[in-house]
């Protein structure tokens, strides 16, 4: 009877150990699909982030997305190293004090061809606000066929000139209408930002109407 | 009888006699016996497993096993906690439209986001990001009678890429959202920003 319940104990004890719970629930390594050579250098570049003091989540997208996407191993290995080196350049670019999605939107202006250079600059006129919506609308008007300098140079003047979040978006949204109206890319975006009044840098600004890209709106 | 008795001993003859001879019963002794019989509890008839189990039992475990155990079911807890959402439902209780965004604590920085996409040719559409691990499983959307397809998704304040899923091969950008750069594997994906604290 002793010998029943030792038996009985430990495979209680086995079945409900956290990796063996995690097993059963499906919460494996999400990169076991990977091939173990690659799988290697992934996890390499994971703490290498780490090390840099960078966000390891956005390596672990880009692999997973990959993986969505069928690309092959070697194709998601050359993806989640250019990530890494994007998101280090990003942070010497900005700084230090960003805040992930800051890094993501500007690991993603590079990737466009945005110079760390121009992020920087970018970054000192920052003051107090975030930089991740004017990055956004940055890369979604290069990625619509706004020539990369224009683009970069209304952004940084709109910043300078204390534009907010709404002016941005307001911006995406008039310069992606005019596109699809037949015009220029970088003749919208230069028409679209004269509209867009002065301010002080964290004055409010008037309300315009129209819908922005945040929680309130349906995507 | 006596003849066949005769060649017995005369011991053994009577014992043979009074054997044979009929007894008398009171008429009434099988009554009152039966009544005896019925004034007593029934006997128990335990399966012997069941007796087992529900008898009181002593064992001990070595110091070892019995953290192994306490791990164990803490473990529990712990893949339990991370089964169920941050507000407190779990996937299946999520509720779908728009009443989520009114369900979420006032002191929630999530956001419960509405995905839409036009394709009434689609028999299937999904919605994959960095939050849901880019899973076409993970978050149906539902079809409208309009032909469009919208599912809801709660997320942390932020900046997340994603892509809708046509019949969970084709991935398409969302037309009415900014673009995300080259994703690098021939796609095209879209950004949403939460707004809050960190984004």
């Amino acid at each position: 009877m002793k010998s029943v319940l030792t038996g009985l104990a430990s495979l209680l004890v086995v079945l409900a150990s956290p990796a063996a719970l995690a097993a059963q629930v499906g919460g494996r390594d999400p990169l076991q699909r990977l091939e173990p050579a690659v799988r290697y250098k992934v996890e390499l570049l994971i703490d290498s982030a780490k090390i840099y003091g960078l966000p390891t989540p956005p390596l672990v997208s880009r692999a997973l997305e990959g993986m969505s996407k069928r690309a092959d191993d070697r194709k998601i290995l050359a993806e989640v190293t250019r990530e890494f080196r994007f998101l280090r350049d990003a942070r010497v670019a900005l700084g230090p004090q960003v805040s992930t999605s800051e890094l993501t939107a500007a690991a993603g202006a590079l990737r466009l061809g945005i110079s760390q250079s121009e992020l920087a600059q970018l970054a000192r006129s920052r003051t107090d606000k975030v930089l991740t919506i004017p990055l956004v609308v940055l890369s979604d008007l290069i990625s619509r066929g706004v020539p990369r300098d224009t683009a970069s140079t209304t952004i940084y003047q709109l910043f300078q000139r204390g534009a907010a979040d709404d002016d941005f978006l307001g911006l995406w949204r008039g310069v992606e209408r005019d596109i699809d109206s037949g015009t220029d890319p970088g003749q919208a975006l230069l028409n679209r930002a004269r509209e867009i009044p002065a301010r002080s840098p964290g004055a409010p600004p008037a309300s315009t109407g129209r819908p922005d890209i945040s929680e309130t709106q349906d995507r | 009888m006596s003849d066949e008795h005769s060649a017995l001993d005369p011991a053994v003859q009577y014992l043979v006699t009074e054997a044979k001879r009929p007894v008398t019963v009171d008429a009434a002794a099988r009554e009152r016996l039966l009544e005896v019989v019925r004034a007593e509890p029934r006997p128990r008839r335990d399966v012997p497993v069941v007796a087992w189990l529900v008898s009181p039992k002593r064992f001990a475990l070595p110091p070892l096993a019995t953290i192994a155990a306490a791990a164990g079911l803490v473990g529990i807890g712990v893949v339990g906690g991370y089964l169920i959402n941050r507000d407190g439902r779990a996937p299946t209780e999520r509720p779908q439209g728009a009443v989520v965004a009114s369900q979420l604590p006032d002191s929630s920085p999530s956001r419960a986001i509405k995905f839409v996409l036009v394709a009434p040719q689609a028999s299937r559409v999904s919605v994959v990001g960095d939050f849901n691990g880019w899973d076409a499983a993970a978050t149906p959307a539902m079809r409208q009678p309009d032909g469009s397809w919208t599912t809801f998704v709660t997320l942390e304040p932020g900046r997340h890429v994603y892509s809708f899923v046509i019949d969970g091969a084709h991935f398409v950008a969302d037309p009415e959202a900014p673009i995300a750069p080259d994703d690098g594997y021939g796609h095209r994906n879209s950004v949403v920003v939460v707004r809050g604290a960190s984004s």
